[in-house]
């Protein structure tokens, strides 16, 4: 048996050659949704197809192409991978993820081996690939409305680049230089992971990887499940709902029931609603993912990922349920999991007090397009606004902050925003009073006023607007998102998902959402309310009416009967 | 320098996290001078002066002092800079706190992440009516009534000592920063005012907000602090200048340093740096990565036809800042590193157990047994051997946690679980090492590694030898190289700024302009600080991106090049860094910068004298040989008594003041003509 030490070299160098790759990607993207939004992930499977080290760069991506890379090998067949081939598939049933999320997976095979030792894959996000409108697909209702399909289709065939597919590309993307570019940044990323990983399993030998890849696994789970064995046994079930699919205003439940037993968690979704005609169903590989965020987070958060951290995690959702999406049913613009992500958390929060309260729950993005005044071309910009995210037992929430399933990702700034699209900002603020209150307080949204100068054609794209995120123990709710498009004028209104467009001097204001309060208000402390008050993240209005506290302009407060009481009883029932 | 000082020496000192490292270089012999105290934290100017007084030289007899300080850097760290305030346009003052809404990297699974609270609390934040846009044009006027009673409300009401004024598009155009800095000059004459177009004169509000908030935040303490200083050292003897180390290469003067205290934060980790760039130029290697292991932490930085990396945006603690700055990076862990068993497996690190209570050995209370102590198990170190403090390791103790904590647990001898601490330190900074090479599409087999701090000449050699490095570098007086480093720092002012424009000629014609008006400023900045303008090297540079990516790409260029010609240089930078161009898309310039160089004597690598001989061999012990992984006789040399260009072979230990080169049995080294120790490859005699 090979040591401990031995084990976590061997460890370390697969997670630096995920690192490797990443970074390689990054160096030669084409697209700025890869090298600065990072929208990509990328994962090293063993000759089982078990993860042994990935290098995500969202959340949202965590081991989504586990389930990828088994349906894309199944469908070539083991027998008939060779060394030197990379295979494209953006199929979504199978991609775990809309159809512009591109992942080409490739064997390893170490010479002298007659089978893979290992696989490669790398997801990322391309910016065309011929789906029914530019930029995001916000009413499809089947997946062939969603561009060109690639079902693990070997695209380089024993080192060989099959140009006659690379034209099939080029010639069904609005994009094709961008595309183009990417997939060669994936190649490269590719190219950098084979030959570290044979350099790895030339230096050790087959014989002492294996060991040490069992060892790694083993130890992952261990870890995980003596964490999932420290929670209560039991079964709890949560809902939330969704704004509607983009077709119909109609909202749409989502559910899970949790359950631990012993040393393994299962998270079931079939409770949620059946597959919808517009595009926010998910694949069932994007429902494991969101549920595997969850799960990580609460069991090996700063451990580098392999398979072993999810094997006590079960997912469950039934074909043609929402988590659950079977052909054709449309997928583009599934954000579902904003709203879905936190569930889990809802369903433990009744026996679990270490559970944060929601997020604004929504990913609350808007793009602008058009053509620039001044250059005469056609223009592409997005916003990803921050949140308020939901408060802890020992903290507020953070205000202004990405959601959770893409927390790495970053706003826009105003001045590049203003150089690239033909408007002005008149606002961007924190939201006084969007975040629930509670003994600790939800994150603040954030409200941005922007004018068009010349006409521009605005995606709004949201999940959350018509219903609010949830709080805890005895916290309050908080404030949703909201869009809305020429406010103060006859025509004023909130949307939630779709496409509108703006003529010179009309406006939108644009509302993101808070995260829920943790504990009852009244149990704040009067400082932090006054703290609060004094630096405007709440009104003197809202501290009467949540807290009970009556906070004057220099700072000195006092307590109301209802706070006064409760804290009397609080005394007394000692 | 002006020519024409007769005198005779040039002092560094360099702060640490716990010592104050100071040389002296004697300039007409070379011959250098090194000593270690303990830092100061209650009153850090007492420990520079301290390390400076212990160097026994006349200060009389000094031309030049050349300080890497981290004051600013521990002011921002420790939350303790002055009370600050921020005035920016109405409906915008939550620029500062929102930041860009990313959750750090290492955060990415936590959803219970606590951000942490921002240097300016929100009630000390204004926004005043006026608004200029992207093009400059103002299409508000500012409201200056409004400006100074909404400033006289945080400096009166809320005790504000220093504000921070930044407006929108202020690269563009500046006209309301400045006028906002006058009114407030004369309204508030005791405020600290730093404004954002001259600080960082660049485009995204909130990076530009950050670095003039941490700017505000800082000057009033570096500025009191350095006046000390220089008072002290006026008072010890010193007649000539003392200058600043900053935080991307080169030096500056005190008075510059009072007023751009940020041109600081990094300037003891840039001191290394620059003296690794030093040694590249002088010795003639083309491509060298600066490998510096101290106790805490291992820094990394590529270094390119003598030039170091650098990039314009940095982060100082969480708080991102638009200053130039070596492209260091902290790859991994020092001498501290913790190791420990999760479960059956081996971590070392990240924890750190720091110079206190510092590894077993030290018998100061670490209950945790580090590399450090696996190095004394190995037979690296020297048990008994003394540190700074008079204090000595203690060979039981290390022995007693790598056998209780990590070798009867793994079933293994304590030489082996020894062995394993530092196979597993080397798989971590060998995987860091491919990192960061590779980003920049390159190999860590065609650079050479210069190895200093207190752990580089023990960890160097044997991470070449698995990376297949061919050689590396161990330079005189390791231990204190950073301070070294800046005794060869030139004198160096920037001046940079946003201008978003197509790279044409239309363009550059208008542009030259500017050029020159900033080859203006920083030649005036130079001729203050005592620099000839006939000694100003200036450069030119632009950052260059295609249309629609967001970040760029810095380009030499020369006065009055075409616009075809830069084009082609950009497209082959990006080639090089990206592996790819985009030969259809437009490139746009983003950002103009000048450099001004002014040379001072430059801290020549002194040539050894000829000597022949055979070296001398100080003994033979017994150490781990990572070569055949066995225990085997080391030859035992002081660096002092190697002779020049000897050519031997491992193992041996080569012994410095305050750290061991360790050479295994597959490589060679010898001496070179300036005194490194340079190890190579035995198969590659």
């Amino acid at each position: 048996m090979i040591d401990g030490g031995t084990v976590e070299v061997i460890r370390h160098y697969f997670v630096s050659t995920g690192e490797q790759m990443r970074r390689t990607l990054i160096q030669t993207a084409f697209n700025a949704v890869i090298y600065e939004v990072h929208d990509f992930g990328i994962s090293i499977y063993d000759g089982d197809l078990q993860l042994i080290a990935e290098a995500p760069g969202i959340p949202e991506f965590l081991g989504a192409n586990d389930y990828a890379i088994r349906k894309g090998v199944e469908h070539i067949g083991v027998e008939n991978l060779e060394p030197g081939d990379v295979a494209l598939l953006n199929y979504p049933y199978w991609s775990s993820s809309h159809t512009y999320d591109a992942i080409l997976f490739a064997p390893v095979f170490v010479p002298g081996a007659s089978s893979p030792q290992a696989y490669l894959a790398v997801r990322a996000h391309w910016m065309d690939l011929g789906g029914k409108d530019p930029s995001y697909v916000l009413d499809s209702t089947d997946m062939h409305q969603e561009g060109l399909i690639l079902p693990a289709t070997r695209v380089v065939k024993k080192g060989r680049i099959d140009e006659e597919i690379m034209d099939i590309l080029r010639f069904n993307s609005r994009m094709p230089d961008l595309i183009i570019g990417d997939f060669n940044a994936q190649l490269a990323a590719m190219r950098v992971g084979e030959q570290r990983m044979v350099e790895i399993f030339e230096k050790f030998g087959l014989d002492v990887i294996d060991q040490a890849i069992e060892r790694i696994i083993a130890h992952g789970e261990s870890v995980a499940r003596d964490a999932i064995r420290a929670l209560p046994d039991g079964r709890w079930s949560a809902e939330d709902w969704m704004d509607g699919d983009g077709i119909t205003d109609d909202p749409i439940r989502l559910a899970v029931t949790v359950t631990i037993d012993g040393d393994r968690m299962i998270a079931d979704y079939s409770d949620s609603s059946p597959a919808v005609p517009g595009p926010v169903n998910l694949p069932f590989g994007q429902t494991q993912s969101m549920a595997r965020t969850i799960f990580k987070s609460m069991t090996t958060p700063q451990e580098p990922t392999n398979a072993g951290h999810f094997r006590p995690l079960e997912v469950i959702a039934p074909p043609g349920n929402i988590c659950h999406a079977v052909y054709p049913a449309p997928t583009f613009a599934a954000l579902t999991t904003a709203v879905g992500l936190e569930l889990i958390h809802k369903a433990l929060s009744q026996t679990l007090d270490s559970v944060p309260a929601c997020s604004a729950g929504d990913m609350t993005t808007f793009d602008l397009t058009g053509i620039h005044p001044r250059s005469g071309e056609l223009f592409s910009i997005s916003q990803n606004e921050g949140i308020g995210w939901g408060a802890t037992k020992e903290h507020d929430g953070g205000n202004g902050l990405q959601h959770p399933c893409t927390s790495g990702m970053h706003n826009t700034s105003i001045e590049v925003f203003e150089q690239k699209a033909p408007v002005i900002h008149e606002r961007l603020e924190i939201r006084a009073d969007s975040g629930g209150a509670g003994r600790r307080r939800g994150g603040l949204g954030t409200r941005r006023d922007i004018r068009a100068v010349t006409p521009v054609e605005i995606l709004a794209m949201h999940q959350k607007t018509r219903t609010r995120p949830w709080a805890l123990q005895g916290g309050k709710e908080a404030e949703s998102s909201a869009m809305i498009a020429w406010p103060g004028t006859p025509r004023e209104r909130a949307l939630s998902t779709e496409r509108f467009d703006l003529e010179p001097g009309e406006s939108f204001h644009h509302f993101a959402g808070g995260g829920g309060g943790y504990g009852d208000p009244l149990e704040r402390e009067p400082e932090r309310v006054v703290d609060d008050v004094l630096d405007g993240y709440i009104s003197v209005g809202a501290a009467a009416r949540d807290y009970g506290i009556t906070v004057a302009a220099d700072g000195s407060w006092t307590a109301d009967e209802r706070r006064t009481a409760y804290e009397q009883e609080g005394r007394d029932g000692q | 320098m002006k020519p024409g000082s007769a005198s005779r020496y040039r002092i560094a000192v360099d702060i640490g996290g716990t010592f104050v490292d100071a040389v002296a270089q004697d300039v007409t012999t070379g011959e250098l001078v090194s000593v270690k105290v303990a830092t100061t934290p209650q009153q850090p100017t007492a420990g520079v002066l301290e390390a400076i007084v212990a160097l026994g030289i006349p200060l009389d007899q000094v031309e030049v002092v050349v300080h890497g300080t981290t004051l600013a850097l521990n002011a921002v760290l420790e939350r303790k800079g002055v009370r600050t305030g921020i005035v920016t346009n109405e409906g915008f003052r939550d620029i500062y706190e929102l930041g860009r809404g990313d959750v750090p990297f290492e955060h990415m699974y936590n959803l219970r992440y606590e951000q942490p609270r921002p240097l300016v609390r929100r009630r000390d934040t204004v926004g005043v009516r006026g608004r200029i846009d992207h093009e400059g044009s103002v299409i508000e006027d500012l409201d200056e009534a409004g400006l100074v009673e909404a400033a006289g409300r945080l400096i009166r009401d809320n005790d504000v000592r220093s504000i921070a004024v930044v407006f929108l598009h202020s690269y563009v155009d500046p006209v309301h920063e400045r006028r906002a800095a006058d009114l407030l000059k004369e309204h508030f004459p005791d405020t600290t005012v730093s404004i954002s177009s001259d600080i960082a004169r660049e485009h995204r509000e909130f990076e530009r907000t950050s670095t003039t908030v941490l700017d505000a935040y800082t000057r009033p303490i570096v500025d009191t602090y350095l006046e000390t200083l220089e008072e002290g050292l006026r008072g010890a003897g010193l007649e000539r200048p003392l200058l600043v180390m900053r935080s991307g290469g080169g030096a500056m003067s005190v008075g510059e340093a009072r007023s751009a205290p940020l041109m600081t934060v990094f300037s003891g980790p840039s001191g290394g740096v620059t003296g690794g760039a030093n040694v590249a130029r002088l010795s003639g290697r083309d491509r060298l990565i600066t490998f510096d292991a101290g106790g805490t932490s291992l820094d990394a930085c590529v270094i390119l036809e003598g030039e170091p990396t650098d990039v314009f945006e940095a982060r100082l603690d969480t708080h991102p800042v638009l200053i130039p700055v070596f492209d260091i990076r902290t790859i991994g862990a020092g001498g501290g590193s913790i190791a420990w068993m999760d479960r059956d497996l081996l971590k070392v690190g990240p924890q750190s157990a720091g110079a206190d209570p510092g590894p077993m050995a030290y018998g100061r209370g670490g209950r945790q047994p580090t590399v450090t102590d696996a190095a004394l198990c190995l037979g690296y170190l020297e048990p008994g051997e003394l540190f700074i403090d008079g204090r000595s390791f203690s060979l039981e103790l290390a022995t007693e946690g790598i056998r209780d904590q990590i070798a009867t647990p793994m079933g293994m001898d304590i030489r082996d679980a020894a062995a394993a601490i530092f196979d597993v330190t080397q798989a971590r900074n060998l995987g860091a090492l491919r990192e960061i090479t590779v980003e920049r599409g390159m190999d860590p087999r065609e650079f050479s590694l210069l190895a200093f701090g207190g752990a580089g000449p023990m960890l160097g050699p044997m991470l070449a030898r698995e990376m297949g490095i061919p050689e590396v570098i161990v330079p005189s007086e390791p231990g204190v190289f950073s301070a070294w480093g800046m005794l060869g720092a030139d004198l160096v002012h920037d001046v940079g700024r946003s201008v978003i424009e197509p790279l044409e000629a239309e363009t550059l014609e208008r542009l030259e302009a500017v050029f020159e008006e900033m080859e203006r400023a920083a030649t005036a900045s130079l001729s203050k600080q005592d620099i000839d303008p006939e000694h100003c090297d200036l450069q030119r540079r632009l950052d260059l991106r295609y249309d629609g990516q967001e970040y760029s790409l810095g380009v030499r260029v020369g006065s009055g090049e075409s616009a075809e010609s830069i084009r082609s240089r950009f497209d082959a930078a990006h080639l090089e860094r990206h592996g790819h161009n985009l030969d259809g898309a437009g490139v746009e310039i983003v950002a103009v910068r000048v450099r001004g160089v002014g040379t001072m004597l430059a801290a020549a690598l002194t040539e050894s004298p000829e000597r022949s001989g055979t070296s001398h061999r100080a003994g033979r012990r017994t150490a781990f040989d990572f070569a055949t992984r066995e225990v085997v006789e080391f030859d035992e040399y002081l660096r002092a008594d190697l002779v020049p260009d000897d050519h031997l072979s491992g193992p041996a230990l080569v012994r410095d003041p305050t750290s061991v080169s360790v050479i295994h049995s597959d490589q060679r080294f010898h001496l070179d003509r300036f005194g490194h120790i340079v190890i190579t490859r035995e198969e590659d005699r």
